[in-house]
């Protein structure tokens, strides 16, 4: 498959080209953002292109019984083992955006007729492992997360990828938050230069005085891109945490949209880069507070250490407001290590590489401190300087 | 008596402006060495040219410490060698945990001085007499560094480095600053407990308030980049009364 021949088609071809006459809503929509290039505001800084224009392989996503496990394994987009009760199933999505601003959205939803669903239904907290085993292949699979009322769930996501190069991985996440809920959801996704590209394309729903806290932890190098849009409705909270410590000639980042639709909406969106190499970082990230969100409350803030003079962050934090009555603010800071950190380490016989070390983590762990679990933590924290230490 | 320490005809500079220009001082074994002088006299300069602070450029004389030069050492060699310096103004630094940094520290020195390094456990029991001494709460050193500490609770955290590290020139740059009464009355109990003798303190400071804790031998008045006097405690009452205008050099 070549993705590439979806450009400048009518939403009739790609109804036809994708097999999804029933559901032309989705190809409408998608012509109507029209296929990802340098030129479309939320790749700008990604090299899609290079993605879209090679020849894939597909997959059969043949769905299989799960064995019973701790955590939930998917391999290739296929759901092979679920923690015992869990309701883990294949489901038509009920609840697709109409309005996302990411086209790929609706590439992956209608290259997905069947969604994985998990169903969150207790105060639960569960590992979903994402695994690729496939060379040249396009893996497209999209998940619905569904975090009932009342219960406070948290999800912990990991990727594993074997020896295998040239993949493309579209995968996303459609999480509904229902009233007086809390979902975590920590990612933890550290990657190397060639095994495969990653577009995670998400849609956040939160309802009524429900709050979803968004962790991610992005490592190494490659070239992966979420893009979320979160859409919050009274009461509701967001928390989002990006850290990005990228090496080598990785592009990698987070492109985002947080809609405050409902009255007294809180959000807070804090990015962490840390960039060495000729690595870029991305972070491109939008608030909108809608005419009926009064009360608002919305944060934003990105920091990046350029530890590299090649190294580059694309940091766009904005705000697009309809109303008068909120709390906003937001900013964007790039530099180098802090040099009166680092002389006072220096001043106490810490050695000058050593020192940058030290700061460099520490600039990391004000995020990853943030995971309260403290295992979870411990792991990313493992994750983090195994990736670092190699790098220096 | 032989210095520890010998500066010699010391010129420096911060960007194009001149500030040190042929000072010269020596630090005796074992000697509290206070200096004192008015504002942009270059107090604070000297402290951060003994350290090898990034910001001043030496453009003349030396410093030599127990024999040798040391104006061409990094920073953290001069650390290693004995050389320690208490900010006026620490930084703070979130994210590194205060223990784990005194621990590197620590172990950076004893590495350089051939010794077995410290693991977690000896590090604490080390620590806790040090922590008592200083009436500091033991949750400080589990906090980030300097992160949220008041004044006086920052400056503890400089005796306290100084206790663990024991160098042998303590440079203590207007220690004073922002200290109650109890607070400067526990720093200053660390620091005399430090006295043994050997080491040299040089204490930079604006007012006497602290000489009144930690006795000085000497007093040595900066002005405009030089020592223009040296004397005893004496001169301390001197400078009171009349203030640095009053001073001839010598």
């Amino acid at each position: 498959m070549n993705l590439l021949e979806l450009k400048n088609k009518n939403y009739q071809e790609v109804s036809e080209l994708l097999d999804v006459k029933d559901r032309e809503m989705l190809a409408e929509r998608f012509v109507s953002l029209g296929l990802p290039s340098k030129k479309s505001e939320e790749y700008r800084y990604f090299d899609v292109e290079k993605l879209l224009e090679k020849e894939y392989k597909t997959l059969n996503y043949v769905p299989k019984t799960p064995k019973v496990s701790e955590k939930i394994e998917i391999v290739d987009g296929v759901v092979v083992a679920a923690p015992q009760g869990m309701r883990v199933y294949k489901e038509a999505c009920q609840m697709i955006d109409m309005n996302h601003f990411d086209p790929l959205y609706y590439v992956g939803h209608m290259l997905c007729p069947q969604t994985i669903k998990i169903e969150l239904d207790g105060d639960v907290e569960v590992e979903i492992e994402h695994k690729y085993t496939q060379s040249d292949t396009l893996i497209n699979y999209r998940i619905v997360l569904y975090n009932q009322a009342n219960r406070h769930a948290t999800v912990y996501e990991n990727f594993i990828a074997e020896e295998l190069e040239n993949t493309l991985v579209l995968y996303g996440y459609d999480m509904h938050i229902a009233q007086d809920s809390t979902l975590r959801v920590v990612k933890m996704q550290s990657m190397q230069e060639k095994p495969y590209a990653m577009v995670a394309s998400h849609k956040v729903n939160v309802a009524k005085n429900a709050n979803v806290i968004l962790k991610s932890f992005d490592l190494g190098g490659g070239q992966a891109l979420q893009l979320i849009k979160v859409d919050l409705d009274t009461h509701a909270h967001v928390d989002a945490g990006h850290l990005l410590y990228l090496n080598e000639k990785a592009k990698r980042g987070t492109v985002s949209q947080i809609v405050h639709i409902g009255e007294h909406s809180t959000s807070k969106q804090e990015a962490k880069n840390i960039l060495d190499g000729d690595a870029r970082g991305i972070f491109d990230a939008l608030i909108r507070v809608e005419h009926s969100a009064k009360y608002t409350k919305a944060e934003q803030n990105s920091k990046a250490i350029l530890l590299h003079e090649k190294a580059y962050m694309a940091a766009k934090p904005q705000l697009e407001i309809y109303i008068d009555e909120l709390e906003a603010s937001h900013g964007a800071t790039t530099g180098q290590l802090d040099g009166k950190q680092l002389f006072y380490l220096q001043s106490r016989g810490i050695s000058y590489i050593e020192a940058r070390k030290m700061l460099v983590i520490a600039f990391a762990n004000t995020l990853i401190e943030q995971v309260k679990d403290s295992r979870h933590q411990e792991r990313i924290k493992a994750a983090f300087e195994e990736v670092f230490y190699k790098n220096t | 008596m032989s210095s520890i320490m010998k500066i010699e005809n010391l010129r420096a500079k911060i960007g194009d402006k001149e500030i040190l220009k042929g000072l010269n001082l020596e630090l005796e074994p074992g000697k509290v060495h206070a200096i004192m002088g008015p504002n942009g006299a270059g107090k604070s300069t000297l402290s951060k040219a003994l350290v090898g602070h990034y910001d001043i450029e030496l453009t003349g004389g030396d410093i030599i410490y127990k024999g040798k030069s040391i104006k061409d050492m990094e920073a953290e060699e001069r650390a290693l060698e004995g050389i320690f310096l208490s900010f006026q103004h620490p930084v703070e630094i979130p994210g590194v945990n205060n223990a784990y940094f005194l621990r590197t520290a620590l172990n950076a020195k004893l590495k350089h001085e051939g010794k077995d390094e410290l693991n977690a456990a000896e590090f604490l029991r080390a620590m806790k007499g040090h922590l008592e001494a200083l009436g500091m709460k033991s949750d400080m050193i589990s906090r980030s560094l300097n992160e949220g500490f008041s004044g006086g609770e920052k400056k503890r955290n400089e005796i306290l480095q100084m206790l663990i590290l024991e160098p042998e020139v303590i440079i203590l740059d207007e220690i004073d600053s922002g200290l109650d009464i109890d607070a400067l009355r526990a720093v200053s109990e660390g620091i005399n407990k430090m006295k043994d003798g050997k080491r040299s303190f040089l204490v930079i400071t604006h007012y006497s308030r602290i000489l009144d804790y930690i006795e000085p031998d000497y007093i040595h008045v900066l002005k405009d980049g030089r020592i223009i006097k040296t004397a005893g405690p004496e001169l301390v009452a001197e400078l009171e009364e009349h203030g640095y205008d009053s001073i001839e050099e010598e």
